[in-house]
């Protein structure tokens, strides 16, 4: 069929038949020919040109490109790269921007795109690349006698690179390095100072060294023939191939540092022979890589990159090293570079922090003997003679004369001539003016004895030229004034010896007994103390004496070789003279000290700070405390150790992990504790109590009135009231009160119990003290139990008690707290109960005893306990119990009755009426006031004491 | 007293670590020893043969202390890195980190039973750590210290600690208490003595101080040696007859415990010697150092 049709030819166009045409074209026909442009906006539908609706409402699938309302593709959404990553996991596809575009965009985008043509090729490589290719093809078609790819080097690419063509255009010639003239003038222009410099600073190091290695690489290529050729701006490029001797182990061409080149300047440095420039190059180090905020950090071990480097990073072990190259670098920004080279030895030892030197080094440092020592090399240094004195050393010796026949004359010329020598040929020329009429000195003349003296005169020379050639030289220097001795003096901060001297000089022989003590003037002080001393004046009142001081001062200060007679004061007398120099030479050091006591505040400071700020480090902030005198040793000794003893209530898990039982056990969990020491004497077990008591009263007070004890536990109370109600503290109390209990609990029981005296209150308060310093509470209790049990039928004040309902508590709680209290120590208890065995059993015995007599012995209780307490508190001094838990307890005390005192005043308050009521029958509802007060207190102590 | 019987020569040096050894601890039975340093390390030895055994990375910074259990089944170790390890000793495997501490931690200890890891740190505080339960919460808390605490040691049923706010406090669990005895200097470290009765404080004043731990009462110092800024170990030699500390300048110190006078000293290493740990029998001390050497000496 379908060849059959292939067969059919067809003219001109078919004539489309009425049921071809679609209804929506029919559509779009009519909608072009404005069919429907009277509809309403609303109704009228947009169509693309093939009269399909594309556009469809929001909630029916909005736009439509023809895939059913979903991307303009088969796959919608699905991406085109997409494969099911279950099987294949690890295949990760490599994501660029092409993946997540169009076609057309693609096609968009490829105009826009850049490439590189192949006319610019700046290094040829692309060039080369090609040719290789081009070789590779050829060689595939045509058969090779070598077989194999064609080796690199044969191929070489037909085209110059575009660089190589600009550099051409440039001027510049192939053999040629690249260079610009201008830097290599600046170069030059360092290069030269720097060598002056080293020239100036006279440093035994041969001066290509330093700076060389200090410059860039490719520089140092053309540095070495740099002097050569000036006038050519271009050098020749010849290749350096041995720049850096291979000192490692790594592969050739293996860069260790590629990406970190911050370590090879270290490595640099390490080298032998660039010692220099690796200390030079020390300094963008510190901002580099590893630039901590902290040089102490601890070598070898970094820290996360996560983590920020703390304090706690800083390395408290680190050597002194580190720290004196920080020091040393901080303070001294100016400073000879002669200095300078003390530092890479010390910084040696850092390197980089957060590295430390490998203990096996890969390379090995190349070690040289030093230089042998020739035996006979004496270590002594010979100052080096001066041309003159050598000239004269080295002249042949006169020929030996007789001495003259005058004996006088033979030492007169051998005195003169050891003097010359000695003091120099000025002496011989001064006596000779001097003596020019005296026959006696002919000999100096030519005279008579002349060769005789000339024979002495060089022996003498020989003999002391050993000796006094400092001097001489001295002198020599002097009088030949070589520019170099002057530069030098320039250079050791040596002020120039006058030249005058000459001429002022009066008798010789003195000048040279003084020569040496002025020579230690002649090293002036460091400009810096060379302070103008214009501004004191020590000798206003003669101007002609202070001119001379002034001078003298100059003199001083400026150093230098000058005569006695300084300041032209010769009318002088030589005592005057002197006089008036020990009065210049005192004035001058009071102004020095004034000066310095000025400066040593300021400059003085930072001169001499440097080394007392780096002597620092060393020392300790201990070793002050250490000298405390022997008094305040043994005073500390008696403080310390000092034991305290607090609540600790350890949480119950631990208790079971620790496999004890839990003396907390059952009991609520304590508020946390606060931590100021004032607030620490508060104790929890305050709260504790005072929230249990509730629940336990009921039980306690049931059992106790069940048992045998019944009755003895209502007096009983009463006399343990005294000791032991105290654990309530008024505060939780109150605050229960206020809580779970009415005003009218608090009527009744002010009205059983009008409030007490104050004035009685004090004096509990006392006793309450003394009891409480006089210690041992429970000893107490067994006597006060056992002197006053009340008998059966006292039951009295019971009754009374139990009508108001917080007063049970508080006897229940009596009862119970001291049980509570103690039960974590078995013996206090046993003692206790052990003492209510005995309540029990003198019970019987004392049956007539009455509630009053309880007061009446507790008063006589007081006063024992009170002497007992003077003893204590005397004795206590001593005592481990220090004087400041004794203020804390005493302020708590204080505290305690303010509490209770307002305690009263609301009491007060509320009940006027009864505050006429102050008989002694109401006193045991008062006492109980008392001692709550006071068993606080004891209760306070109990801690201190336990 | 005689030095007899005191180690002064050098069985072996462990070396091993990079950087300052900051603890160095045998075990119960002193056949095995457990440093930990600034290199972030724990590392096991048999210090008797000089034997590397194992190394225990996990630490993020260094390791300060280092304890193991009774049974060598579990160590715990505490750092730079405000963490408590709890690990476990055959396959050096972190079972726990305890979280918790806001500052580093000094030191740590286990309980009796090694249900507990008692840390001390720089943050003031003592916590208890439960190694029975998944949780990672302290059980307690105790901050009653004024300043970092140093050193931790736990008794059957006390807890005791050194600070540097002077004080060696005792928390006895069994009675709720906690007995502070103020010595007035920061104390470094803590050492019980073998028969629990006295505890061994080192004072940041270059003093060792022995405490009664009954009645507080300062029973002996001992002197001679440097301890001034760095935490370094004291303790007893297992006798109870002598005391041992190190000292900043590299020595070794033995005191006669009754009359504090100095019966041994030795330099054992060339920088501050940071941990000291006696053998639980024989004669035999461990010294560790910032120079990042550990060594045993014998008698």
């Amino acid at each position: 069929m379908a060849s059959d049709e292939e067969d059919f030819v067809f003219f001109g166009t078919p004539i489309e038949r009425e049921e071809d045409i679609t209804s929506r074209k029919k559509k779009s026909i009519a909608e072009a020919s404005g069919q429907l442009r009277t509809l309403a906006p609303w109704k009228q539908e947009v169509r693309d040109e093939e009269g399909r609706r594309r556009f469809h409402g929001a909630f029916s699938g909005g736009f439509s490109a023809g895939y059913f309302n979903t991307v303009g593709s088969k796959e919608g959404w699905t991406p085109q790269t997409f494969t099911s990553s279950r099987k294949n996991r690890a295949e990760i596809k490599q994501q660029d921007l092409s993946n997540f575009l169009d076609d057309d965009e693609k096609a968009e985008l490829e105009g826009n795109s850049l490439g590189t043509s192949m006319q610019f090729d700046t290094f040829g490589f692309t060039a080369a690349e090609m040719a290789r290719k081009q070789v590779e093809k050829e060689q595939n078609e045509r058969p090779s006698a070598i077989p194999g790819p064609a080796p690199d080097e044969i191929v070489v690419p037909a085209t110059d690179p575009i660089g190589v063509r600009l550099m051409l255009k440039m001027g510049w010639r192939r053999g040629h390095s690249i260079k610009s003239s201008k830097t290599s003038s600046l170069y030059d222009a360092h290069r030269e100072a720097r060598k002056a410099f080293l020239a100036l600073s006279d440093d035994a190091k041969p001066p290509v060294v330093g700076p060389k290695h200090a410059e860039v690489e490719d520089d140092m290529a053309s540095a070495s023939d740099l002097p050569t050729d000036g006038v050519s701006q271009f050098h020749k490029s010849t290749p350096v191939y041995v720049l850096n001797p291979k000192q490692d182990m790594h592969g050739l061409g293996y860069d260790p540092f590629k990406g970190a080149p911050e370590f090879r300047e270290n490595k640099r440095s390490h080298l032998p022979g660039n010692k220099e420039s690796g200390h030079k190059r020390q300094p963008p180090k510190k901002d580099g890589l590893f630039s901590f905020k902290s040089r102490n950090v601890a070598p070898g071990f970094g820290i996360g990159a996560l983590e920020e480097l703390d304090a706690e990073d800083e390395d408290v072990y680190a050597s002194n090293y580190d720290f004196e190259a920080f020091v040393e670098e901080i303070e001294e920004p100016t400073k000879l570079a002669i200095e300078d080279k003390k530092k890479p030895s010390v910084k040696q030892h850092g390197i980089l922090p957060g590295f430390k030197p490998a203990t096996n080094s890969d390379y090995q440092l190349e070690r040289f003997d030093p230089p042998v020592v020739p035996k006979d090399f004496v270590p002594q240094h010979k100052f080096p003679t001066t041309l003159e004195v050598n000239h004269k050393m080295t002249e042949l010796p006169p020929k030996d004369v007789p001495p003259p026949e005058d004996n006088s004359l033979k030492v007169l010329i051998e005195g003169v001539a050891t003097l010359v020598a000695r003091c120099g040929t000025l002496f011989e020329e001064l006596s000779r003016e001097k003596n020019q009429s005296n026959p006696l000195f002919d000999f100096l003349n030519g005279g008579n004895g002349h060769d005789y003296y000339k024979r002495k005169l060089w022996e003498a020379r020989q003999k002391h030229g050993d000796k006094f050639t400092p001097l001489l030289k001295e002198k020599a220097t002097q009088n030949t004034q070589k520019l170099t001795a002057e530069s030098r003096g320039n250079i050791l901060g040596e002020k120039p010896l006058e030249r005058s001297l000459a001429k002022d000089v009066p008798v010789p022989v003195t000048e040279t007994v003084n020569l040496q003590f002025h020579l230690s003037d002649t090293f002036t002080e460091p400009s810096s103390f060379v302070e103008p001393t214009e501004i004191t004046k020590p000798f206003q009142y003669d101007v002609a004496k202070q001119e001379r001081f002034e001078q003298y001062m100059k003199e001083k200060y400026h150093g230098g070789l000058r005569t006695k007679d300084a300041g032209g004061s010769s009318k002088m007398s030589e005592s005057a003279r002197a006089r008036e120099r020990l009065e210049f030479e005192a004035a001058a050091e009071a102004i020095t000290q004034g000066k310095w006591g000025k400066e040593s505040q300021t400059s003085g400071q930072q001169i001499l700070g440097v080394p007392g700020g780096r002597g620092l480090q060393f020392t300790s902030g201990g070793l002050e405390k250490m000298e405390v005198s022997r008094g305040e040793e043994t005073m500390k000794k008696s403080m310390f150790p000092k034991r305290e003893e607090f609540q600790w209530r350890p949480a119950s898990i631990l208790c079971k992990r620790f496999d004890l039982i839990d003396p907390y056990m059952g009991k609520p969990p304590p508020p946390p504790r606060s931590r100021s020491k004032l607030d620490s004497l508060i104790f929890m077990p305050d709260y504790v109590k005072a929230s249990t008591k509730e629940e336990k009263t009921i039980s306690n007070n049931t059992n106790l009135t069940g048992s045998q004890l019944d009755e003895n536990e209502g007096t009983s109370v009463t006399g343990v009231e005294d000791n032991v109600e105290v654990e309530n503290v008024e505060r939780p109390v109150d605050l229960y009160k206020a809580i779970f209990s009415d005003d009218s609990d608090d009527e009744e029981e002010s009205s059983n119990n009008p409030p007490e005296d104050p004035t009685k209150k004090i004096e509990a308060a006392n006793t309450t003290l003394s009891r409480l310093v006089a210690g041992d509470f429970l000893e107490s209790l067994g006597k006060e139990l056992g002197l006053e049990v009340p008998p059966e039928n006292h039951v009295k004040p019971q009754p009374t008690q139990k009508s108001t309902v917080p007063e049970i508590p508080q006897v229940s709680q009596m009862l119970h707290q001291p049980i509570n209290s103690n039960s974590h120590k078995d013996t206090t208890r046993i003692q206790e109960n052990s003492s209510r065995n005995d309540t029990s059993e003198l019970n019987h015995e004392k049956q007539d005893t009455k509630v009053k007599r309880n007061g009446s012995s507790s008063e006589d209780e007081r006063s024992r306990k009170r002497s007992k307490r003077h003893r204590s508190s005397s004795d206590g001094n001593g005592s481990d119990s220090s004087d400041d838990s004794r203020d804390r307890h005493s302020s708590r005390h204080k505290e305690r009755k303010k509490e209770s005192s307002r305690d009263r005043d609301r009491d007060r308050s509320s009940h006027g009426k009864h505050r006429k009521h102050k008989n002694r029958e109401s006193s045991s509802k008062s006492r109980r006031y008392e001692d709550n007060d006071y068993g606080d207190g004891k209760r306070e102590k109990r801690k201190w004491r336990d | 007293m005689s030095a007899d019987g005191l180690p002064k020569n050098e069985a072996h040096v462990l070396k091993g670590h990079e950087g300052a050894v900051l603890t160095a601890r045998f075990n119960k039975d002193g056949n095995y020893c457990l440093t930990g340093g600034k290199d972030r390390t724990i590392r096991l030895w048999n210090p008797h043969r000089g034997i590397h055994i194992k190394t225990y990375k996990s630490h993020g910074r260094e390791v300060r202390d280092v304890h193991v259990t009774p049974d060598n089944s579990k160590i715990c170790s505490c750092g730079g890195d405000r963490q408590v390890f709890y690990w476990d000793v055959s396959t050096g495997r972190v079972i726990r980190k305890f979280r918790g501490h806001d500052s580093e931690v000094n030191a740590v200890k286990f309980n009796e039973h090694a249900s507990v890891v008692v840390s001390a740190g720089y943050d003031r505080s003592l916590r208890a750590w439960d190694c029975r339960s998944h949780s990672t919460e302290p059980i307690q808390i105790i901050d009653t210290f004024l300043d970092s605490v140093m050193s931790v040691c736990l008794t059957k049923t006390e807890i005791i600690a050194g600070s540097v706010d002077g004080t060696v406090r005792t928390f006895d669990i069994r009675i709720g208490r906690e007995l502070s005895d103020d010595l007035g200097q920061p104390v470094n470290c803590i050492s019980l003595s073998n028969d629990g009765n006295c505890v061994l404080a080192s004072c940041l004043d270059s003093t060792l101080r022995l405490l009664d731990r009954t009645t507080g009462e300062l029973l002996q110092e001992y002197k001679g040696h440097t301890c001034k800024s760095f935490k370094m170990d004291c303790c007893l030699t297992n006798s109870d007859a002598h005391v041992v500390g190190g000292s900043e300048d590299g020595r070794v110190f033995f005191w006669d415990l009754v009359d504090a006078s100095v019966v041994s000293s030795f330099r054992a290493h060339s920088s501050v010697v940071t941990s000291v740990s006696y053998h639980p029998t024989d004669n035999c001390v461990m010294t560790a150092s910032v120079d990042g050497s550990v060594r045993v000496w014998k008698a």
